[in-house]
C-alpha cells in the first residue's frame, strides 16, 4: 500500500489541527502563525501574528464548526506546502455556509507554521 | 493616490492574463507553466508542463468563460506571489458553476510563471 506523499501528510495534519483549534479555542491559533504571517479574511488584510490573532479572536460568534468537503496539498519550489480547503461552516444558529481557504506552510525551526492564509465565504446568489 | 502593492499588481495581472488565455486559446497557457509546475484539477494531480497542458487541452468543452467574483494576493516569504480566486464559469451550454483556484507565482528569468495551481468547482448540494 502506497503511503501518502509527505507534503500531503503534513498538509492534512495541519488542516485538521487548524480547524480543531479554530472550533474549540481560537485564542490558541497564535501558535501556528509567525510574526511575518499574512491573513486575508474576506478581502481584509491582517499582517503579523498579533493582528491575525486579534482578528480571529474577535469574530462575532460563540460557537463554530468547520466541515471539510475537499482538500488539496502540493509541495512548492521553495520547500513550502500549499494547501487549499473547500468546506462548510456553521456559526451559532446561522445557516450553514460554504467557505474556501488557502494556506502556505513553511518549516521554521523544525515546526510547520502558516505564513500565508486566505479565507473567503462562498457567496449565495439569490438573484 | 496610493498605488496597489507590487504583489497585487503582479497577481491581478497574472490572473487577468490566465483567464483571458484560458477562455480564448488554452494552448497558449503553456507559457505560464514550467517543467516543475504542479496542477491539482478537481483533486487529480498533474506534474510538469506537458502533463498539465495535456490535461487542460483535453477538457471536454468547446467554449468557456470565467468571471472573477473575488481575488486575493499575498507576497510569500520566498519572494513568490500567492493568489486565490473565487468566481463563476460557464462552459458551452452547461449551467453557470462556481469555482475556486489558487496560484503560486514565481519570478524566473524576469518572467512570472505559475509553479503551483489548484482548481476546484463549487459543488451543488442537491440533497439538502
Amino acid at each position: 500500500m502506497g503511503d501518502k506523499p509527505i507534503w500531503e501528510q503534513i498538509g492534512s495534519s495541519f488542516v485538521q489541527h487548524y480547524y480543531q483549534l479554530f472550533d474549540t479555542d481560537r485564542t490558541q491559533l497564535g501558535s501556528i502563525y509567525i510574526d511575518a504571517s499574512c491573513l486575508t479574511w474576506e478581502g481584509q488584510q491582517f499582517q503579523g501574528k498579533a493582528a491575525i490573532v486579534e482578528k480571529l479572536s474577535s469574530l462575532p460568534f460563540t460557537k463554530i464548526a468547520h466541515s471539510i468537503t475537499a482538500q488539496d496539498h502540493q509541495p512548492t519550489p521553495d520547500s513550502c506546502i500549499l494547501s487549499m480547503v473547500v468546506g462548510q461552516l456553521k456559526a451559532d444558529d446561522d445557516p450553514i455556509m460554504g467557505f474556501h481557504q488557502s494556506f502556505i506552510l513553511k518549516n521554521i525551526n523544525e515546526a510547520w507554521v502558516c505564513t500565508n492564509d486566505m479565507f473567503r465565504l462562498a457567496l449565495h446568489n439569490f438573484g | 493616490m496610493a498605488e496597489k502593492p507590487i504583489w497585487e499588481q503582479i497577481g491581478s495581472g497574472f490572473v487577468q492574463h490566465y483567464y483571458h488565455q484560458f477562455d480564448t486559446d488554452r494552448v497558449k497557457l503553456a507559457d505560464l507553466y514550467t517543467d516543475a509546475s504542479c496542477l491539482t484539477w478537481e483533486g487529480e494531480g498533474f506534474q510538469g508542463k506537458n502533463a498539465i497542458m495535456t490535461k487542460l487541452n483535453s477538457l471536454p468543452f468547446q467554449t468557456i468563460q470565467h468571471s472573477i467574483t473575488a481575488q486575493d494576493h499575498h507576497p510569500t516569504p520566498d519572494n513568490c506571489v500567492m493568489s486565490m480566486v473565487m468566481g463563476q464559469l460557464k462552459a458551452d451550454q452547461d449551467q453557470v458553476m462556481g469555482f475556486q483556484q489558487v496560484f503560486l507565482l514565481k519570478n524566473l528569468d524576469n518572467k512570472w510563471v505559475c509553479t503551483n495551481d489548484m482548481f476546484r468547482l463549487a459543488l451543488h448540494n442537491f440533497g439538502a
